[in-house]
């Protein structure tokens, strides 16, 4: 690019920008030639169950009636490199997206392209993941509190005092630290929780699996664990280490660790805990918000106040309960062994936000036959306290940054 | 062929000299000093948690370096024919796939699944190899597309999320155990011998060797050169199934990036065991000395109270010191300076 045109985006850029503080940009007319919105679905990397079960969501709304009249949406995935995604959303606002919703890799790194896209008249929706640019949306569960609640509920079942193994997620990655942060400030107030091992387990069963079997060889003695996504394979790794026994655990949403939770022979052995975490969900909740706000039925947010939080999962052991159907019903929470594999992330559902959804949706990206999309509730959206890194810059996290929303300590410092 | 084996009547004549520090080739030393280091670091283990250097954490090493050595293996006969299979950790996610897709869960027809899996694999291989001999692609990249190719057919065709479970018998034999040790090391010292056999004393590992070596010279003395270098890259694929196949019973399911964790460390496990990176030479017991000196690292870094970086950091030097110290100068300096003590 010659430096006289990046000029001459620069003036448009600030040109549109100003139009926008002004209130004129109504996003509602901007449509593709054939009258549908351009809507791009964009992913960083695929291959887990988690991405796909994401992205499927959105895809399964996008083909339900009447979204699938007006609707275009056009899938993207970038890979693990901020740059890749960088240059896909510079293509998308080039093609003139209505609207992204996108799963970022870097909370920092795509600010620019981002702000850059708000001006164009773009709307960024992120789930799951986010971004600190004030102009995008946040669709997260990250501030719901997974990391300090999880930590109490191990505590209370370890009785306050107990050796234990960390099994994180990603290196380096703000979602992974945000959610140790918040288990340390809870086992940093009980002297008799030893961390004996901390391993990076990459959100990944098998992964789980390898690295706590090696934790196992060092400390067979080991009395909880505390684990994020991946833990249906810290189940695995203890069976194999010693079939008779169990240790509590809490960990996210896999399907296999949600049976196992409920398995009464494993509670014999001495599992117990909780299944929390990262719901795909929050994708479909982020895709409906975003037409509804493109459609003129939902007023925009202000900057500063797009993080939305979406509410943790919590299902201890005695709360899981089986879906008899093919959707969240009745309160169920899990699904028989025979319908999905135990890496599946059940909480793709929600009964309130989502109720378009079922297996199909998930496991394939198809819609439910005869569902229609329904209008979100009035009261969905829920402001999500300030991130610092996470969703905001140079702003202060609040003060109770840590209270615990789902469970009370039973046992005393 | 006719005539004696020209190397035999070489080794005919090395029998002759009577010198000692000649009588043992760079290679076992190569092998047995690997062997020596991962018996070290089992033993130093002790002063990281008093629960390591026992039996327990031998056997935790074996048992994960077995999904390692079987595909190392195949990696291994492809590095030795000049080659690189950086397919592998697509395969062993197809393996996988397949394995808990077909079986479904159930036992029926375990039998001939398993070497169906493993013989659709063998045909990647087979592409793979054509690539490389007839139409002169490079390995690097012939074996990167393919894999590619084949990730995104499994990615495509399972819409991202693998269905299925693997047979609830490779399941059990992966729990189970046979006269107090896992059944998956005693699989594991099967296809030791096997492997070393095949590499190290069979026809088939003698001429790939030679390919290895020289290919023209190899062609000159009647081997088809491109034959066995597309068998090479089909047995690479085939031992990444079955890498796909145990690793989806042990995990009680498939993923799509299950195999990712395998490839470089396969590429290191050959290079590290003392096989050349440029082919012709190298033994299988040294790339299975590699596999589990990388295993009993990382189960000792594991239990290190300390930062990931330092871990990642540790695991280098330590491959890296392996590497300068199983070098072929080291070892002349080494024969040299015992032959003037003598």
């Amino acid at each position: 690019m010659t430096s006289k045109s990046k000029t001459g985006s620069a003036i448009l850029a600030a040109f549109v920008g100003t139009t926008m503080l002004a209130g004129a940009m109504t996003p509602a007319d901007a449509k593709t030639a054939d009258g549908k919105w351009l809507i791009y679905l964009s992913l960083s990397y695929s291959g887990n169950s988690w991405q796909s079960e994401a992205a499927n969501i959105v895809k399964a709304l996008a083909k339900t009636a009447p979204y699938n009249e007006t609707v275009e949406l056009v899938e993207v995935i970038s890979g693990t490199d901020p740059q890749a995604q960088i240059s896909d959303y510079e293509s998308m606002i080039a093609a003139g997206a209505d609207g992204v919703v996108s799963f970022p890799i870097s909370s920092t790194a795509l600010n620019r392209v981002v702000r850059r896209g708000c001006q164009e008249g773009t709307l960024f929706f992120m789930y799951d993941a986010t971004v600190t640019e004030q102009c995008a949306y946040n669709v997260s569960y990250i501030t719901s509190g997974f990391g300090e609640n999880s930590a109490q509920a191990l505590v209370n079942e370890l009785g306050g005092k107990g050796k234990i193994f960390l099994s994180r997620g990603v290196p380096g990655n703000s979602v992974d630290e945000r959610h140790t942060n918040g288990a340390m400030h809870i086992f940093n107030q009980y002297p008799g929780i030893e961390i004996a091992a901390e391993y990076y387990s990459y959100w990944d069963d098998r992964t789980t699996q390898q690295e706590t079997a090696k934790a196992l060889a060092a400390h067979p003695d080991v009395d909880g664990i505390w684990a994020q996504a991946g833990e249906y394979g810290a189940i695995q790794a203890l069976l194999q280490a010693n079939p008779d026994r169990l240790v509590p655990m809490t960990g996210e949403n896999s399907n296999g660790f949600r049976l196992a939770l409920a398995n009464p022979d494993y509670q014999a052995k001495g599992l117990a805990g909780v299944s929390a975490g990262s719901p795909p969900a929050q994708s479909g909740f982020a895709f409906k918000l975003m037409m509804e706000i493109l459609e003129g039925k939902r007023e925009p947010l202000a900057e500063g106040e797009r993080n939305i939080q979406y509410p943790l999962p919590w299902v201890p052991a005695d709360a899981v309960k089986l879906c008899e159907g093919d959707a969240f019903e009745n309160g169920c929470n899990a699904f028989p062994e025979d319908k999905v594999p135990s890496s599946f992330v059940t909480e793709v559902f929600n009964p309130e936000l989502l109720p378009e959804l079922s297996l199909a949706s998930a496991l394939d990206g198809q819609p439910t036959e005869g569902a229609t999309i329904q209008a979100l509730p009035a009261d969905a959206v829920q402001k999500a306290p300030d991130a610092p890194g996470i969703n905001c810059r140079q702003c202060e996290a609040p003060e109770d940054i840590y209270a615990l929303t789902k469970i009370e300590p039973t046992v005393q410092p | 062929m006719t005539g004696p084996h020209p190397a035999a009547e070489l080794s005919d004549t090395a029998a002759k000299d009577t010198r000692t520090a000649q009588k043992v080739s760079s290679t076992t030393v190569a092998v047995l000093a690997i062997y020596g280091l991962v018996a070290v670091l089992i033993l130093a283990s002790r002063a990281v948690s008093p629960s390591l250097g026992g039996l327990s954490q031998i056997e935790t090493v074996f048992y994960l370096s077995a999904f390692l050595v079987f595909c190392a293996f195949g990696q291994g006969l492809v590095i030795l024919v000049r080659g690189l299979d950086l397919s592998i950790a697509s395969m062993i996610t197809l393996g996988a796939i397949l394995s808990t897709t077909l079986m479904g869960g159930s036992n029926d027809g375990l039998l001939y699944l398993v070497p169906a899996i493993l013989l659709v694999c063998a045909m990647v291989g087979v592409v793979s190899g054509i690539g490389i001999t007839f139409f002169a692609i490079p390995p690097f990249i012939m074996t990167m597309a393919v894999g590619i190719i084949v990730y995104s057919l499994c990615l495509g065709v399972t819409g991202g999320t693998p269905r299925g479970f693997p047979s609830p018998m490779l399941r059990e034999f992966m729990q189970d155990r046979f006269v107090g040790i896992p059944s998956p090391v005693w699989l594991l010292g099967l296809f030791v011998i096997l492997g070393t056999v095949l590499q190290g004393y069979s026809s088939l590992g003698r001429k790939l060797t030679a390919v290895g070596n020289n290919p023209a010279a190899a062609h000159v003395a009647g081997l088809s050169a491109r034959r066995l270098t597309i068998l090479a890259y089909a047995i690479s694929a085939a031992c990444a199934g079955f890498t796909g196949i145990l690793l989806a019973a042990y995990s009680n399911g498939a993923t799509l990036r299950m195999g990712d964790a395998y490839l470089l460390p396969s590429i290191a496990a050959v290079v590290v065991g003392g096989s050349s990176i440029l082919g012709g030479r190298g033994s299988f017991l040294g790339t299975v000395g590699g596999a589990l000196l990388l295993t009993t690292l990382s189960t000792i870094l594991s239990a290190l109270g300390i930062g990931q970086g330092w871990k990642t950091i540790t695991e280098g030097l330590v491959i890296l010191a392996a590497l300068i110290l199983l070098r072929d100068e080291v070892f002349t300096a080494l024969q040299t300076r015992f032959r003037r003590t003598a």
